[in-house]
C-alpha cells in the first residue's frame, strides 16, 4: 500500500506540533510496510518516496522535471543538512516557490476546472467554496495556491493507492489529488481555525476545512474533543470520522533523571506563547501562586506572537525573578528545561491534541492539563481543569508544591503510563482506515447489515 | 565676570552577557569580558588617551588658567586598570598638574539615590577612598549618577557625607525665570548648587557634528560670542559661571575626530582666555566667587540630565525597569543581611544605571540615543539578560 501524503511541516523542515506528529506517524507507518510519498511545501518541485524506516531522516528526494532530476542525482552532497539546503527544506519556507501567479488566476483556472468536468451539484458547490475562498495577499494563501498547483502533477504522474491531506493548508491539494486520481481521499485534522483563532478566526480558513473535510473519504480527528468539534462546527458526517489520538515516542539519546536549576519548585510552561495556549492564565496563576509561595519559580518557555505582551506583563504584576523567560530552546535545550522543572502546565484554551505534556510527562514530570484539550483524553496520571478556572490551577499547584512527594509520585506514575502510548498503536489504527478503503457508504451499509 | 566650569563625566558599566534561564547554576560568567574589554580599549584609544594628551598640553600652555573638573565612576577606574592601565596614568598626570578637579559620586554610578540611602552612602564613601588611592585627591564636589538630583538627596550627601557643593541639571521647570548662569544653593542653604547650562553644553555633546543643525558647523568664535553674549544681560557685576557639563566621550567618541572636536577643544582656551572677563575654575571655587546672596532652590521631584523631561524615566519609568529595580533592591538586602562580600560585590555592579538605562522603551526621538548605547537588540532582551542574572544570584545566595 501506498499513500500520497501532503503536509505543511515534517522536520528539518519546522518541527512544529504538527512536523513531530507526522514524523512519528509515518515513521510508525514505514514499520507497518505502508509506503509514503510525502509531499512538502518545498521551494522545487519535488517529493519523497520513503520505503524504509531510516528514509524518515534520509528524506530521499525525486524531483518531478525529469532534467532536474537527472541533475540532483548526479550531485554529491558531503553531509544530509547539505542535501535538505539544496532542496530548501533546511528551515521555514521563507523561499518556497515562486509567487508568481496571481490569486485572481489561480481562482479562474480552478473555476474553469469545476465548470467544466465536474457535473454533481453537490461536489461543484464544495469546489466553488474552495477555490472562491483560497484568495487573498497574504503570503500563506499564495503558498497554499502553488502548493495546491503543484498537487495535479503530483496525482498524475505518482502511482498510490490513497491521499492523506494534513490540516486545511494541504486540503486543496488533497481534493485536486482525488479528483484527478479518483483515489479515496483522508483529511487530518490537527487543528482547526477555532482552535488557532481562540476565536471564529478567518471565514476562508473555515470555508476550507469544511470543503476538505466533506469531500474526503475519511476524516480522522486527533481526539475527541477534536471530533466533536467538527461535527458541531463543521457538519461533518460522524460516520466519516474516525479518532486516532497521537503519540510520543521519546528520542534514543534522552536523559530521564532530574536536573535542578532552582531551589524551589519550578512550573513550566512549554509552548508557542499564543492565544490558544492560555499564556495569560499561566500568567495568573504564577501571580497567585508567588502571593503564598514566594520560592516557586515559573518559567516561560518558547517564543511566540504574545511573548512581548507576557514578558511586559509579568513585570507590570511585579513578579520580581520568580517569572522567567527562555526564548526559543532547540531540542537539547528543551529536554534541559523539562528535567529542570517540578509541574508542567498545559492551560490551553482549545487543545486539539496538544503532544508537549506527553513529552514533559514522559521525563517524569507532573502534569495539569486543560479540559479543552485533546491529550486530556489519552492520560490518566495528570490533573485535568477548566482553563478558565484559575482558582482551582492555583488550587492545584498549590496542594503539589507542599506535598511535593505527592507530585513525585504522581510523576512517576505519569512517567510509566505516558511510556505505553506508542505511535506503532496509532499507526495501526491509520492503517486500518486505508484498509478499508475509506468508503464511509460501504462501512456503513456494513455496520446496518449487521 | 563669566567663568566657564567644564565638567565631563568618565563612566564605563559592566555589560552582562546574554544570560539565560538555563545559564542559572552554571558557573557561567555574568559580565561580558571580551566586550566590556572591546568597549575600554576602543574608547581609550578614541577619546581617552587622545583628548587626556590634549588636556594636558593645554593645561601646561595656559599655566593653569585653562581648568576642568572630571568624575571618574569606579567601574570605568576598574576597567582601566584590567584593560587599558595607560588611560588610568593619563588621568593620573593630568590630576597632578593641580589643575584638575575630581568629584565625588556613586562607586557603581548607581540610582541607588532614588531607592536605597544607606547603599547611596556607601557607594558615595567607596567612591571618595578610591579618589584618595588613586590620585591622592579629597573630593568636595559632589555629582549624582546622570545629575540625578532632588532636596532629600542634597540632605543626605551634606549631612553624611560633608560635600560643600552639588551640580545638577539647569531644569526649566524648576528655575523658571531665573538663569543657570549663577550659584545658587539647595533648598536648606547648606550645599551650593550649580546648574548645567544645557544648551551650550549640548551644542558641543549633542549637536556639534550633526549637519542638519543650522548653527553647523560650530566653530570656537562662534561659540565664544554666544559665550560673551551671556554676559551682557549682567549689568551688576555680579559673577556668572557657565556650567558646561558632558560626557568624557564627547570628544573623539559621539563626536569623532573626522567632526573636527578636538581642533575645536584645542582652539577654544585661548579664544576664551584673550578676553579679560572670561575665565576657567572648577566647581568648587564657584561658592568662593559669588559676590552675592546665593538664592536657594528646591527640586521637591528627582530631575535628571537626560532625555527632554529631565526626569528619571529613562531608568526607572516602565514596568519592566520598575520589577528589575525592586528585584534589586530586596536581593541586595538579603544578601546584606547575609554577609556575603562576593556578592554583595556582583550586586553592586548591577545596581550602575546603564542596566535600567538599556531597558528604556522610550523609543521616539530620545530612543535613538538610548538606542545607540545599548549592546542589545531591544529593551526587552536587556530585561530578560537582567532578571535571569539576578534569578541566578539569588540562587548563589540560597546554595
Amino acid at each position: 500500500m501506498r499513500v500520497l501524503m501532503f503536509t505543511w511541516e515534517f522536520p528539518p523542515l519546522i518541527a512544529g506540533g504538527l512536523g513531530m506528529a507526522c514524523y512519528g506517524m509515518v515513521k510508525a507507518l514505514l514499520k507497518l510496510g505502508v509506503e509514503v510519498d510525502l509531499v512538502l511545501p518545498t521551494k522545487e518541485l519535488i517529493y519523497m518516496p520513503l520505503r524504509k524506516v531510516e528514509d524518515v531522516d534520509l528524506l530521499p528526494t525525486v524531483f518531478l522535471d525529469p532534467i532536474k532530476q537527472h541533475e540532483f542525482k548526479s550531485k554529491v552532497f558531503e553531509t544530509r543538512e547539505e542535501k535538505f539546503e539544496f532542496i530548501g527544506i533546511s528551515g521555514i519556507p521563507e523561499t518556497y516557490a515562486q509567487l508568481s501567479l496571481s490569486d485572481n488566476d489561480h481562482s479562474k483556472r480552478l473555476r474553469e476546472y469545476w465548470d467544466s468536468e465536474i457535473r454533481d451539484i453537490d461536489e461543484k458547490k464544495l469546489w466553488q467554496a474552495m477555490s472562491d475562498n483560497l484568495v487573498g495577499e497574504e503570503d500563506i494563501i499564495r503558498k497554499v495556491q502553488i502548493f495546491t498547483e503543484r498537487a495535479k502533477r503530483f496525482a498524475s504522474e505518482l502511482k498510490f493507492d490513497i491521499i492523506h491531506a494534513h490540516d486545511w493548508l494541504t486540503y486543496p491539494a488533497g481534493m485536486i489529488a482525488r479528483r484527478i486520481s479518483g483515489k479515496p481521499m483522508v483529511a487530518h485534522i490537527h487543528a482547526t481555525e477555532f482552535d488557532r483563532a481562540g476565536g471564529p478566526g478567518d471565514e476562508r480558513v473555515h470555508k476550507i476545512e469544511h470543503a476538505g473535510m466533506t469531500y474526503a473519504d475519511r476524516v480522522i480527528a486527533v481526539s475527541q474533543y477534536t471530533a466533536q468539534m467538527i461535527m458541531s462546527r463543521y457538519q461533518i458526517d460522524s460516520g466519516k470520522i474516525c479518532i486516532v489520538h497521537n503519540a510520543f515516542t521519546i528520542p534514543e539519546d534522552a536523559v530521564l533523571h532530574k536536573e535542578r536549576i532552582f531551589t524551589g519548585p519550578v512550573i513550566l510552561f512549554l509552548g508557542r506563547i499564543t492565544l490558544q495556549k492560555g499564556p495569560e492564565y499561566f500568567l495568573e496563576m504564577a501571580k497567585r501562586v508567588l502571593d503564598k509561595h514566594p520560592d516557586a519559580r515559573f518559567i516561560m518557555a518558547g517564543t511566540g506572537d504574545m511573548g512581548r505582551q507576557m514578558l511586559r506583563d509579568s513585570a507590570a504584576k511585579r513578579l520580581k525573578n520568580k517569572f522567567l523567560f527562555t526564548g526559543f530552546l532547540n531540542r537539547k535545550e528543551v529536554e534541559r528545561i523539562i528535567r529542570a522543572s517540578d509541574i508542567y502546565v498545559l492551560p490551553s484554551i482549545s487543545e486539539p491534541f496538544g503532544i508537549s505534556p506527553l513529552e514533559a510527562m514522559a521525563y517524569g514530570i507532573t502534569s495539569i492539563i486543560s479540559k479543552q484539550s485533546g491529550v486530556s483524553e489519552v492520560v490518566h496520571n495528570a490533573f485535568k481543569i477548566d482553563y478558565w478556572d484559575v482558582d482551582l490551577w492555583v488550587e492545584t499547584i498549590s496542594h503539589l508544591i507542599e506535598n511535593p512527594e505527592k507530585c513525585a509520585k504522581l510523576g512517576y506514575d505519569g512517567m510509566k503510563e505516558v511510556h505505553l502510548i506508542q505511535w506503532d498503536d496509532a499507526a495501526e489504527t491509520i492503517k486500518k482506515v486505508y484498509e478499508e478503503k475509506c468508503s464511509p457508504v460501504k462501512a456503513k451499509t456494513k455496520k446496518g447489515e449487521d | 565676570m563669566l567663568s566657564i566650569i567644564f565638567y565631563f563625566q568618565v563612566h564605563q558599566p559592566y555589560r552582562l552577557t546574554h544570560y539565560n534561564v538555563l545559564d542559572i547554576g552554571k558557573d557561567t560568567e555574568l559580565f561580558d569580558e571580551q566586550l566590556n574589554r572591546e568597549v575600554m580599549q576602543k574608547v581609550a584609544q578614541k577619546c581617552y588617551l587622545p583628548t587626556n594628551k590634549l588636556l594636558l598640553d593645554l593645561i601646561k600652555r595656559f599655566d593653569g588658567k585653562f581648568k576642568v573638573a572630571f568624575s571618574i565612576t569606579g567601574t570605568a577606574i576598574e576597567q582601566f586598570k584590567a584593560y587599558s592601565p595607560e588611560t588610568l596614568e593619563s588621568f593620573q598626570a593630568l590630576v597632578e598638574t593641580g589643575h584638575v578637579e575630581l568629584m565625588g559620586e556613586t562607586y557603581f554610578h548607581s540610582l541607588t539615590s532614588l531607592y536605597d540611602s544607606n547603599e547611596f552612602l556607601d557607594q558615595i564613601a567607596m567612591h571618595r577612598e578610591l579618589m584618595q588611592n588613586e590620585f591622592g585627591y579629597y573630593t568636595t564636589t559632589f555629582r549624582n549618577t546622570e545629575l540625578i538630583y532632588q532636596d532629600r538627596i542634597s540632605d543626605l550627601v551634606y549631612e553624611y557625607e560633608g560635600f560643600k557643593t552639588m551640580v545638577t541639571e539647569g531644569v526649566d521647570r524648576i528655575l523658571k525665570w531665573r538663569s543657570p548662569l549663577y550659584a545658587y544653593k539647595n533648598y536648606n542653604k547648606r550645599i551650593n548648587l550649580l546648574l548645567k547650562y544645557y544648551k551650550l553644553s549640548d551644542d558641543i555633546a549633542f549637536r556639534f557634528s550633526n549637519r542638519e543643525w543650522p548653527e553647523y558647523p560650530l566653530t570656537v568664535d562662534k561659540f565664544v560670542s554666544w559665550v560673551d553674549k551671556l554676559t551682557l544681560s549682567e549689568k551688576q557685576e555680579r559673577n556668572q559661571f557657565l556650567n558646561l557639563f558632558m560626557d568624557y566621550e564627547t570628544f573623539g567618541e559621539h563626536q569623532w575626530a573626522e567632526s573636527g572636536i578636538f581642533d575645536f577643544l584645542e582652539k577654544l582656551p585661548e579664544a576664551i582666555l584673550k578676553h579679560d572677563h572670561l575665565g576657567f575654575i572648577h566647581p568648587k571655587d564657584a561658592a568662593k566667587l559669588s559676590n552675592y546672596q546665593q538664592e536657594a532652590i528646591s527640586f521637591p521631584e528627582p530631575v535628571s540630565w537626560a532625555d527632554e523631561q529631565r526626569d528619571t524615566t529613562a531608568w526607572l519609568g516602565n514596568d519592566m525597569q520598575l520589577n528589575a529595580q525592586e528585584t534589586l533592591a530586596e536581593i541586595l538586602y538579603k544578601v546584606k543581611a547575609k554577609g556575603d562580600e562576593q556578592l554583595l560585590r556582583t550586586l553592586r555592579i548591577m545596581t550602575t544605571s546603564d542596566h535600567f538605562y538599556y531597558m528604556c522603551t522610550k523609543y521616539f526621538q530620545d530612543g535613538d540615543v538610548h538606542k545607540y548605547f545599548s549592546p542589545y537588540d531591544s529593551p526587552d532582551q536587556a530585561y530578560i539578560y537582567y532578571i535571569n542574572a539576578l534569578a541566578g544570584l539569588e540562587e548563589r545566595l540560597l546554595r
